[in-house]
C-alpha cells in the first residue's frame, strides 16, 4: 500500500544545532493520519526540540516539514496554530485565576462587538468534553483544580481550535497512576476519532499500550521507527539507550545496623491549608537500608522531607540524626550534622539554573576552605572537582564545566545534583523522586548508585510515586495518607495491590490518631 | 576544536551592543535637535548642525572663535568635570548593578544618596577641624555618609526579607521620607550657610571655614574675617577631597580625587562580586532564592545585606559629591529627589550591571551632561531641550539588549553561509 497520502505530518531530514551541541541530527519522522506515534528517547536525544521544530519555536538549520505531503514553513506557533497543530507542554500553559472556560478560549475568543461570546464558547466547549470524554468544570478557576483536570483542559484547548495533529510532550510525568490511565483512554479515544497523535515519552509501558507505532531517537539521532505490536519494551530500551539495560534493580539483602535519621512524633504545618500536612510521624531509617516513604502525591510526603531537611518550620515533634536533636536547626547546620537531599523540585529547589554546572556542584560546599581562601572562591579547585563529578557521573553537557545548568537536559540536571548529593558523603540521603521524568538509561544508573550508597553503609529516604520504584528499590516501605504512616510493609511480602490499598487508604495498620483521643 | 572567534565572545558582544546603542542613541537625539533647530527660525539649519555638532563633541568644544564659529579641541575643564560629574553617578550605578546581580531592584538609591549626603556633611561640619585634622574628618564623613545609607537601604532590605514587602515600593517610600526627613533635619540645623547672604537656601561648603565666635558676649559665627576682639570657641570646616594633582592635569575644573576612590570602589565590588563566596552567595540569591535556601545559604541575611551595600555604594556617592569642597547642597529636597540616584539605574542598564563597566557608563552619562552644558552655553538651544536629548539617548541606549540579540543573530548567519 502506498502511505504517502496517509501521513498528516512529515518532518524529512530535520537539523538543529545549538552551541556545542547537534540536537537533531538529520531526523526523520512520519505520522500517519488517526495514529497515536510514540517518539522515545532518552533525556538529551532531542525529542523536545524535534517537537519545538514542528511547533515553530525552532528553525531548523536543513530539512523541511510537510502537511498533507504539501511542504510548509512554520516561523512560529501562530504558523503551527493555522496548520491545525496543537501541542500539550510537558508544564501547562494555563492561566490560574482564569476560569476552565476562559483558559479555554484564550486567544481564540470568538467576539461580537467587542464582547466575548462565552454562551457560543461554553456550548462548544461542552459538546468536545462530552464527546471525548474530557470531565471537566468550566466554571472552576485552574488554581483550584487537579493537575489531572488540568491537563484535560489542555487537550480541550486543542481540539476548540479543531487541531487536528495534537502533541503530548511526557503528559505522564505529573499525573497519578489512576490519572494516566485516564489518559492512556482519553488518547485511544481521539485517534479514533480521527486525530493523529504525537506521543513523546520514555516510559516504556505507557508507549506499548497506548501507540501504535515508536520511532526512537539517541544522542540526537534517528535510531528507527517500529509498530508497537511488533517489539518488546527490552528491545525498546536497547534501542534508545545503546545497550542492554536492567529494567529491575539488582541488590543483595539489607544489613542494616545502628539508626541514623530517628523521627518522632513529628507534625510539619501545610503550605495550602491550616491544618497541619504532616500528623504526628515517628519512624527510623538505619545505617545500610533504604526507606522509601509510598503515598499518593500530596499526603503530606514534600511535607515530611521539607520537615526534616528544613525548608519548613516543624510545629512539633522531634527529630534526630545520630542522636542529636536538629528538630530547630537552621538548613546549614542540619547539612553538617549529615543530611544530603536530591529535592523533588529540581528546578526550584536543586540548581541555580543560571550558574554553571561547575557553581551548581558546590551549591553547598562553596564555604568549606577546599573551595575558598580567605573568602576568595578557589577557582582551579572548584573546575578540578566538577570535572572529577562530571566524569565520574557520566553528567554530559555542552560546554563542561561551564555549562549553564539551564540548557542542560533535565537527566544530566537530575544527574548533576545526584553527583553533588552523593560526593558530598553524608550519613543520611533524603531522596525524593530522584527519577522523575528520567528515562530508563538514567533511572537504571541513579538506582545503582542509590543501593551503592545504601551497600556504603549510608541511610536512604527515599520518597517516591512509583509504584516500581517502591518495590525494587526500598528495603522497608513507610505508606503514608493523610498525613500520617498508615503501614509499614516488607516489599519482598507485599503486592502492589495491597501497598495500593493503603496508599488510598482502604486499609490501615495502626488506628486512626482522633480515635485513640 | 576552533578557537572562539573574538566577535563571538559574550563579552565583546555585549561592549559592541552598548557601543551600537549609543550611537543610535546620539543619531535619535541629533534628529531631534534637527527638528527643533528647523522650527526655530533663531537656529535654523546651521544652528541645527551646530547642535548636532555640540552633542556629540560637545566634550572637545572650547568655545566660538573671533568669527563666531564652533571651535573643537582638548578643553581640560570639561573634561575635568566630565570625571568630577561621573564620581556619584558610578556610585549609584554600582549600588543599582549590587542589587540587580543579587535580584533586587534598588530604586531606593536617591534616598540612600541623600541620607549620605546629609551624615556625611553634619560630620564635615560639624566636628571640630581645631582638634582634629581635616583629613581625618574627611574620613570620618565619608564613613558616617556610607553607614548612614547602609542603614537605610537595610530598611527596605529587612522589610522584604522579613515580611515579603516588594522592594520597589518600600524604596520609593524611603527615599520620599529622606528626601523629607532630610530637609526637617537641616531646618533646624545650624549648617545653613549664613555667610554669604545670597546662600540662604544652601548647606556651607564643606570647604568653608566656620569659626564659631562670642563677640560681645554673643554667641555667633564667623568666616575666616574674625571680628575684633572676638572670642575664638572653635574652628569647623575647611574640610575638602584631596585634588592629587588633578586640577593641575585639567586646569579650571572641579575634578578631584574623588573618582579614583570610586574607580577603586568599583573594583571592589567587580571582586566582591566574581571572585568571592560573598559574590557566590548574593548571586545565588538573586537568581533563586529557593535553591539558595535549600543549599543552607541565609537568603534573608543576604537580602539585607545587599541593600545594606547598596545603600552605602549611593551614599557613598552623595559623600564624595558633596566633600569635594565646592559643592553646595540645597537643603529643601522634600519635592524632589536627587536625580543622581534615579541615573543609577540607567548606568547599570548600560553597563549590563558589570562593575567596572559602570565606570564607563557613568562617565559617558557624565559626558552627556557636559555636551548638554555646551548646547545650552554656546546656541539658542535652551537647557530643557537639552535635557530631552539627554533622555532620548539614555532611553534608546537601553536598547541595548535588542540589539545584542541582533548582533548575535547575525553572527550566527554568517556562521550558517561558511
Amino acid at each position: 500500500m502506498d502511505h504517502e497520502n496517509d501521513y498528516v505530518i512529515e518532518m524529512l531530514h530535520i537539523t538543529k544545532e545549538f552551541p556545542g551541541i547537534k540536537a537533531n541530527d538529520d531526523i526523520t519522522l512520519q505520522l500517519r493520519r488517526g495514529e497515536i506515534h510514540a517518539l522515545l528517547g532518552e533525556n538529551g536525544a532531542g525529542k523536545s526540540t524535534l517537537m519545538s521544530v514542528l511547533f515553530g519555536l525552532y528553525q531548523p538549520e536543513k530539512g523541511e516539514i510537510r502537511k498533507d505531503g504539501k511542504p510548509v514553513k512554520i516561523n512560529n506557533p501562530n504558523d503551527a496554530t493555522a496548520l491545525h497543530i496543537g501541542m500539550v507542554h510537558q508544564h501547562f500553559k494555563l492561566i490560574e485565576v482564569f476560569t476552565v472556560l476562559d483558559n479555554i478560549i484564550l486567544g481564540a475568543e470568538d467576539t461580537k462587538l467587542g464582547f466575548v461570546q462565552r454562551k457560543e464558547a461554553r456550548k462548544k466547549a461542552e459538546a468536545l468534553s462530552k464527546r471525548y470524554g474530557l470531565a471537566v468544570d468550566l466554571d472552576a478557576k485552574v488554581e483550584d483544580i487537579t493537575v489531572g483536570m488540568q491537563q484535560r483542559v489542555e487537550i480541550l484547548k486543542m481540539l476548540y481550535r479543531d487541531n487536528e495533529v495534537l502533541i503530548f510532550d511526557e503528559p505522564t510525568a505529573v499525573l497519578t497512576p489512576q490519572e494516566i490511565t485516564e489518559l492512556m483512554q482519553i488518547m485511544k479515544g481521539l485517534a479514533k476519532e480521527g486525530k493523529s497523535i504525537l506521543f513523546i515519552s520514555h516510559k516504556l509501558n505507557e508507549i506499548m499500550e497506548v501507540s501504535d507505532r515508536v520511532s526512537v531517537l539517541r544522542k540526537g539521532r534517528y535510531i528507527g521507527t517500529v509498530n508497537t505490536g511488533e517489539t518488546t519494551t527490552v528491545e525498546l530500551s536497547r534501542m534508545m539507550v545503546g545497550h542492554d539495560v536492567q529494567l529491575v534493580v539488582d541488590k543483595s539483602p539489607a544489613q542494616p545496623k545502628e539508626t541514623v535519621l530517628k523521627v518522632t512524633d513529628l507534625h510539619v504545618a501545610s503550605r495550602l491549608y491550616k491544618h497541619d500536612a504532616v500528623k504526628g510521624v515517628s519512624f527510623e531509617v538505619r545505617k545500610g537500608e533504604i526507606v522509601c516513604i509510598a503515598g499518593i502525591d500530596g499526603n503530606g510526603q514534600t511535607e515530611l522531607v521539607f520537615g526534616i531537611s528544613g525548608l519548613e518550620k516543624c510545629t512539633g515533634g522531634k527529630i534526630e540524626i545520630n542522636g542529636v536533636d536538629i528538630t530547630h536547626a537552621p538548613i546549614r547546620k542540619r547539612s553538617e550534622a549529615g543530611i544530603s537531599h536530591i529535592p523533588e523540585d529540581r528546578h526550584k529547589h536543586g540548581l541555580v539554573l543560571d550558574y554553571t554546572l561547575e557553581q551548581n556542584m558546590v551549591l553547598q560546599s562553596f564555604e568549606e576552605p577546599r573551595f575558598q581562601h580567605l573568602g576568595f572562591i578557589r577557582f582551579g579547585a572548584v573546575r578540578k572537582y566538577a570535572e572529577r563529578l562530571i566524569e565520574e557521573y557520566d553528567v554530559r553537557s555542552g560546554q563542561g564545566p561551564i555549562t549553564v545548568t539551564r540548557s542542560m537536559s533535565g537527566g544530566n540536571q537530575q544527574k548533576a545534583i545526584v553527583a553533588r548529593e552523593i560526593d558530598r558523603d553524608l550519613p543520611l540521603m533524603l531522596a525524593v523522586q530522584p527519577t522523575r521524568g528520567l528515562d530508563v538509561g538514567a533511572i537504571e544508573n541513579i538506582h545503582k548508585q542509590i543501593v551503592a550508597q545504601r551497600d556504603a553503609g549510608k541511610a536512604v529516604l527515599l520518597v517516591s510515586l512509583e509504584l516500581d520504584e517502591v518495590m525494587n528499590l526500598s528495603d522497608r516501605i513507610l505508606v503514608m495518607y493523610e498525613g500520617e504512616i498508615v503501614g509499614e510493609l516488607d516489599p519482598k511480602k507485599t503486592t502492589v495491590e495491597e501497598l495500593g490499598l493503603y496508599m488510598a487508604g482502604a486499609k490501615r495498620q495502626q488506628p486512626k490518631k482522633e480515635a485513640l483521643a | 576544536m576552533k578557537k572562539e572567534s573574538f566577535l563571538d565572545k559574550a563579552g565583546t558582544r555585549s561592549v559592541l551592543a552598548s557601543l551600537v546603542a549609543i550611537l543610535i542613541g546620539m543619531l535619535a537625539g541629533s534628529v531631534v535637535i534637527l527638528i527643533v533647530g528647523l522650527t526655530n527660525p533663531s537656529l535654523g539649519i546651521s544652528g541645527a548642525w551646530e547642535g548636532i555638532r555640540l552633542v556629540v563633541g560637545g566634550l572637545f568644544a572650547t568655545g566660538r572663535d573671533t568669527v563666531g564659529n564652533l571651535s573643537f579641541g582638548f578643553n581640560p575643564a570639561s573634561f575635568g568635570n566630565m570625571l568630577f560629574r561621573a564620581v556619584p553617578l558610578i556610585m549609584t550605578g554600582l549600588s543599582v548593578a549590587l542589587g540587580n546581580k543579587a535580584g533586587l531592584f534598588n530604586i531606593g538609591a536617591p534616598g540612600q544618596y541623600l541620607a549620605g549626603t546629609a551624615a556625611s556633611l553634619f560630620v564635615a561640619l560639624s566636628v571640630p577641624t581645631s582638634a582634629v585634622p581635616a583629613w581625618l574628618v574627611w574620613i570620618m564623613a565619608l564613613l558616617t555618609g556610607m553607614m548612614a545609607g547602609a542603614l537605610w537601604g537595610s530598611i527596605p532590605g529587612m522589610l522584604k526579607a522579613y515580611l515579603n514587602i516588594n522592594e520597589v515600593l518600600a524604596c520609593i517610600m524611603t527615599n520620599w521620607i529622606a528626601a523629607n526627613a532630610v530637609t526637617w533635619i537641616f531646618d533646624s540645623s545650624s549648617l545653613k550657610n549664613v555667610l554669604e547672604g545670597t546662600k540662604s537656601g544652601y548647606i556651607y561648603k564643606t570647604s568653608t571655614v566656620i569659626n564659631d565666635v562670642i563677640v560681645d558676649g554673643v554667641r555667633t559665627v564667623a568666616g575666616t574675617n574674625i571680628p575684633e576682639g572676638a572670642q575664638v570657641l572653635s574652628t569647623r570646616g575647611g574640610v575638602a577631597t584631596a585634588k592629587l594633582g588633578l586640577d593641575s592635569l585639567f586646569t579650571g575644573s572641579q575634578v578631584n580625587a574623588g573618582i579614583l576612590v570610586a574607580i577603586v570602589i568599583a573594583v571592589v565590588i567587580y571582586i566582591l562580586l566574581s571572585k568571592t563566596t560573598l559574590g557566590y552567595q548574593l548571586k545565588a540569591c538573586g537568581a533563586n532564592r529557593y535553591a539558595a535556601r535549600y543549599a543552607g545559604i541565609r537568603d534573608k541575611r543576604n537580602i539585607v545585606l545587599t541593600m545594606a551595600l547598596a545603600g552605602a555604594l549611593s551614599a557613598a556617592g552623595g559623600a564624595l559629591y558633596y566633600l569635594s569642597g565646592n559643592t553646595e547642597f540645597f537643603w529643601n529636597t522634600y519635592q524632589s529627589l536627587p536625580a543622581e540616584g534615579f541615573n543609577g539605574i540607567p548606568v547599570a542598564l548600560l553597563a549590563i550591571n558589570n562593575p567596572v563597566g559602570v565606570i564607563f557608563s557613568a562617565t559617558f552619562m557624565s559626558m552627556l551632561q557636559i555636551c548638554g552644558q555646551k548646547l545650552t552655553e554656546l546656541t539658542a538651544y535652551n537647557e530643557y531641550i537639552t535635557n530631552v536629548i539627554i533622555a532620548v539617548i539614555v532611553y534608546l541606549s537601553a536598547f541595548m539588549l535588542v540589539i545584542k540579540t541582533w548582533i548575535g543573530k547575525l553572527r550566527k548567519g554568517k556562521a550558517v553561509e561558511k
